[in-house]
């Protein structure tokens, strides 16, 4: 990432504070903005902070102190002064960004009449996520994936943060491109988050090969079932499995020929099998890898592969 | 002869300030028609297209011309992430640069001009309906200078004749 994309996350008027930050590009994780608290950021997991002059400091008493003023300002330039055009991300609480970069978001909810969530006012806490893809994190468990040419169904599993969703991009970038193990396929994602791809406008700011197609920021029920019918997907891939609506689904896209990728948060392949939703399909063995994952020491890392039957294919 | 030749110099002047006065007057109904058209543009793109405001500029650039487009164009390249300028200062300046030349009133150049400053932008519904009312606002002035806009072509041409055959008497 290079410094000048940085610089494009803020406003003209704001830019100089930013410039110090900005040549730590390369390291930059998160920028945390809370009204009324110190301005933060994060590097190599690392919190640091940032004063007035945009130097960086370590402590938080020398930081600059972010007003609800900054973050309305920064709000309405993030959503290109048009915020009734994000409304639909930031009722999920988040905005994509150009370049893939994420904000999360969070204030006061307003609720409809059936509870659910309508929009956010009042928005004073934002979390800019920095995106950096990592090309090549999906080689140690790319060998594992493939069976005589083809993709196996794989899921994922790793706690938040754990990088599942890196993997899983890089997984779909050489699947897509194709390998040593398999020829490039059709792949197609359904990005009910956009974090993925990060699409800005439609187009991925992550490079997810060739052959892929993403139906961005669309419930993954309706997604994968309107992908099959239109873009003849060889290979599925969603994250974030949380609902039974969703394991159906997948058993849905299998059962037309389509081969699977996905996530599921958890810690370990005992932990899945817990869960209610994901029980039945381990035990119908729809997928045919598990890969665990962490991120304990800092970087991606690849705990463990199985399986359908939950047997170790590396430790 | 040379008397002749200044009557129908004169006379030819008075048609000509008056011609140009008429012209005036229907570059102004012109130009309320583009204007009111484009807040309708832009209403709509909000409504219908979800479209951000600066997506909009460049939208609205490539469907309207003359000094417009230009003005769209560097709107939206000055509001670009590159360049992160504030997007209704960036509105106000261009357009008052853009309507400056042109035959309006004052109060018509700030409702758009100052658009942008008055506009919500929390909510879809807000913005667009701050948007039409300005719409509106243009819209009853175009109306109402298209309506006047015969009767006066009338009266300046008629003007124009006049004082030149008034100045002519006075001066033979």
């Amino acid at each position: 990432m290079r410094p000048e994309e940085v610089l494009c996350l803020f406003p003209e008027g704001v830019r100089d504070r930013w410039r110090e930050v900005a040549k730590h590009a390369e390291r930059l994780q998160e920028i945390r903005l809370r009204a009324g608290m110190p301005l933060a950021v994060w590097m190599e997991n690392r919190e640091h902070f940032v004063d007035a002059q945009g130097r960086i400091v370590d402590r938080p008493e020398k930081a600059a102190r972010v007003t609800p003023e900054e973050l309305e300002e920064l709000l309405k330039y993030l959503c290109r002064y048009s915020v009734y055009a994000f409304a639909d991300e930031i009722r999920q609480g988040f905005l994509t960004l150009q370049g893939g970069h994420r904000v999360g978001l969070a204030g006061q909810v307003i609720l409809d009449g059936d509870g659910r969530i309508k929009n956010m006012k009042y928005i004073r806490y934002l979390n800019i996520r920095i995106a950096h893809q990592v090309r090549g994190a999906a080689d140690p468990v790319i060998p594992y994936i493939f069976e005589k040419g083809h993709v196996l169904n794989t899921l994922l599993i790793s706690p938040p943060g754990g990088g599942k969703t890196t993997m899983l991009r890089d997984i779909i970038r050489q699947v897509s491109e194709g390998t040593v193990y398999g020829g490039g396929v059709n792949v197609s994602v359904v990005d009910e988050r956009s974090e993925i791809a990060g699409s800005y406008l439609g187009v991925s700011q992550n490079d997810l090969g060739i052959r892929t197609d993403v139906l961005d920021g669309c419930p993954k029920v309706e997604g994968m079932m309107l992908l099959i019918r239109s873009m003849a997907p060889q290979v599925l891939a969603v994250d974030e499995l949380g609902s039974i609506g969703d394991v159906q689904a997948l058993q849905l896209a299998s059962g037309c020929g389509c081969r699977l990728l996905a996530t599921v948060h958890g810690c370990s392949l005992e932990e899945i099998r817990h869960k209610n939703y994901m029980r039945y399909v381990i035990e119908e063995e729809l997928f045919e890898r598990y890969v665990t994952i962490d991120r304990k020491t800092g970087t991606c890392r690849v705990t463990g592969v199985y399986d359908r039957e939950g047997k170790p294919c590396i430790s | 002869m040379y008397k002749l030749i200044g009557i129908l110099c004169i006379l030819a002047g008075c048609v000509g300030w008056g011609s140009a006065r008429v012209g005036q007057e229907k570059d102004r109904v012109r130009n309320l028609r583009a204007l009111f058209h484009i807040l309708g543009q832009m209403r709509s793109e909000i409504s219908y297209g979800k479209h951000t405001l600066p997506e909009i500029c460049l939208l609205l650039a490539e469907l309207n011309d003359k000094c417009y487009k230009a003005c769209f164009v560097r709107v939206y390249e000055r509001t670009r992430e590159e360049n992160g300028g504030d997007f209704p200062e960036v509105w106000e300046e261009e357009m008052r640069a853009c309507l400056a030349g042109l035959p309006l009133r004052e109060d018509e150049r700030e409702t758009v001009a100052g658009l942008p400053k008055t506009l919500s932008f929390q909510e879809e519904g807000g913005q667009s309906g701050r948007i039409g009312q300005a719409e509106e606002f243009l819209e009853g002035r175009y109306r109402q200078a298209e309506e006047t806009y015969e009767n006066r072509a009338k009266m300046i041409r008629s003007i124009s004749i006049l004082t030149g055959l008034l100045l002519a008497i006075l001066l033979l």
